[in-house]
């Protein structure tokens, strides 16, 4: 198997990787680069649980081959949301909330939230809210805190963007 | 080294490096857009991983989104994100934009694409009916030349296509909302997200004169391939939409589906559900 090799810039950092292009991004970000804050739930796109920020939209990196992730593509996980203002701000409200339980589902919520959340033209309605995380499952808590959590985020919001633009996605 | 890590991704940068790959039985790769549906097939054991896998995500060439005269032009590679969002689609396309808003929850729409939901032939494929009922139409290319078929018979039948072993589909062709004219799409499924409709659908009418002048409606999940309910559509120009009018298009809905029983439905639950799918798409468009 011929791989392929590429630096992208993870949680701010650029790092390459030399893997099969067909690995699934979710096996390169925890095996290859040792980022197991990102969680395998379903492996088949339902659960939300591998979600990460590609290139500032939020994807399930159990159905990316890394192939196809181009080269110089910008990707935040769980583990770079707490270098941000607004990453530590849901970690302290997430906690605050008690919308955490079991916890296996909080990596890619907290993506799915972040998403939501930096997005300017954002719609604070209830509906948009729950409709951000509607593909991320959570078994425990039963949404409530976590939506109290984000609607507490959403107010303290920190305005500019510390997120590089996103490139060359339609 | 798990059996998807062993198929060979062929990176083409431009679309027509793409179609020489697929000329030739020996360089071709299955077409791999957002992976959303194929990444799943593969990882389930649904379908063998291929020899060879087509990156198509990022060729530019797919990537168009612009109004042609009376004509959206939208490329096989343009998102569901991109859809649901972008003010041409919404305005002059509304309801393929709500049903792209509608498709699985964020993360999938950032991955998924127009051309690979018509691509995987399913009939529960969600953006089918608002295709067909504006007469939209798909661009296929392949070293041989490009050619523009109607949607409605491009969709051959169940995981059926008109599409060549060569071809990609590069575009398709939507005429817009004509002034005066109204559009909706409902979906039914066990919840509102992330989930597979039991029965969906989209309509594209016009009232002129208390009576309808114009009338398309199309279902999916009813059928081998989302469908045109021509019977209906022809019962009811000239009408105008009161009880009688609601009930006897109702009732012809649900003779002229032919759906099937699965896991995810029963053959009578989606018949009934089809008849009060176009009932209420008349009263939507009653209310304009
Ligand atoms: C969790 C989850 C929820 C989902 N929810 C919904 C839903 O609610 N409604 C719905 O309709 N779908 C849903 N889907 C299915 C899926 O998102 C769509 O069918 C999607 O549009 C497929 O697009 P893709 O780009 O990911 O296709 P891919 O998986 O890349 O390809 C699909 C097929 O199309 C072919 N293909 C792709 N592009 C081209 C091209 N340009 N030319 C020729 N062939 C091509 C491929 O070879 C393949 O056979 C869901 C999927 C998941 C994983």
């Amino acid at each position: 198997m011929k791989k392929i090799i590429r630096t992208w810039t993870i949680n701010g950092e650029a790092r390459t990787v030399e893997i099969p292009p067909m690995r699934r991004l979710l096996d390169v970000l925890r095996e290859d680069l040792e980022l197991k804050g990102t969680k395998e739930g379903c492996g088949e796109g339902e659960c939300g649980a591998c979600s990460v920020l590609l290139n500032g939209e939020p994807v399930t990196a159990c159905l990316i081959a890394a192939g196809q992730v181009p080269e110089g593509a910008d990707i935040l996980t769980v583990e770079g949301l707490e270098r941000t203002e607004g990453g530590r701000l849901l970690q302290k409200l997430y906690v605050e909330k008690g919308a955490a339980q079991c916890g296996f589902c909080i990596p890619g919520m907290l993506i799915a939230s972040y998403a939501y959340l930096q997005n300017p033209d954002r719609d604070n309605t209830d509906h948009a809210l729950r409709d951000a995380h509607a593909g991320n499952i959570c078994r425990c808590t039963g949404y409530v805190k976590i939506v109290e959590a984000v609607r507490a985020a959403a107010e303290q919001w920190p305005k500019p963007s510390p997120l590089p633009s996103p490139g060359g996605r339609g | 080294m798990n059996a998807l890590e062993q198929t060979i991704l062929l990176e083409p940068a431009t679309l027509a490096e793409a179609l020489q790959l697929q000329a030739d039985e020996a360089t071709r790769g299955l077409p791999l857009a957002g992976g959303t549906d194929l990444m799943v097939q593969w990882e389930s054991g649904v379908r063998p991983p291929p020899p060879r896998a087509l990156n198509i995500k990022s060729l530019p060439e797919l990537r168009e989104l612009q109004l042609d005269n009376s004509t959206l032009v939208i490329g096989a590679g343009v998102t569901h994100a991109t859809l649901r969002r972008a003010p041409l689609v919404c305005e002059h396309a509304p309801s393929l934009a709500h049903a792209a808003a509608e498709i699985g929850g964020a993360q999938i729409q950032a991955l998924g694409t127009i051309g690979g939901s018509i691509g995987n032939a399913s009939p529960a494929g969600d953006l089918a009916p608002s295709l067909l009922v504006a007469d939209a139409e798909v661009e296929l290319a392949s070293v041989r030349g490009a050619r523009r078929v109607p949607v409605a018979s491009f969709l051959l039948g169940y995981r059926k296509l008109d599409l060549a072993p060569d071809e990609l589909i590069v575009r398709f062709h939507i005429p817009v909302l004509p002034p005066g004219a109204r559009e909706g799409w409902r979906k039914l499924g066990p919840r509102a997200a992330q989930a597979i409709s039991k029965v969906m659908g989209s309509y594209r009418g016009r009232i002129e004169n208390g009576r309808i002048a114009q009338f398309a409606v199309a279902l999916g999940s009813v059928a081998p391939t989302a469908i045109r309910l021509r019977g209906v559509e022809q019962w009811l120009i000239g009408r105008a939409i009161d009880s009688d009018t609601l009930a006897g298009a109702e009732q012809r809905a649900a003779d002229e589906v032919h759906p099937i029983a699965d896991i995810r439905s029963t053959a009578e639950y989606r018949r009934w559900v089809s008849g009060r799918l176009v009932r209420s798409f008349l009263e939507q468009l009653a209310t304009s």
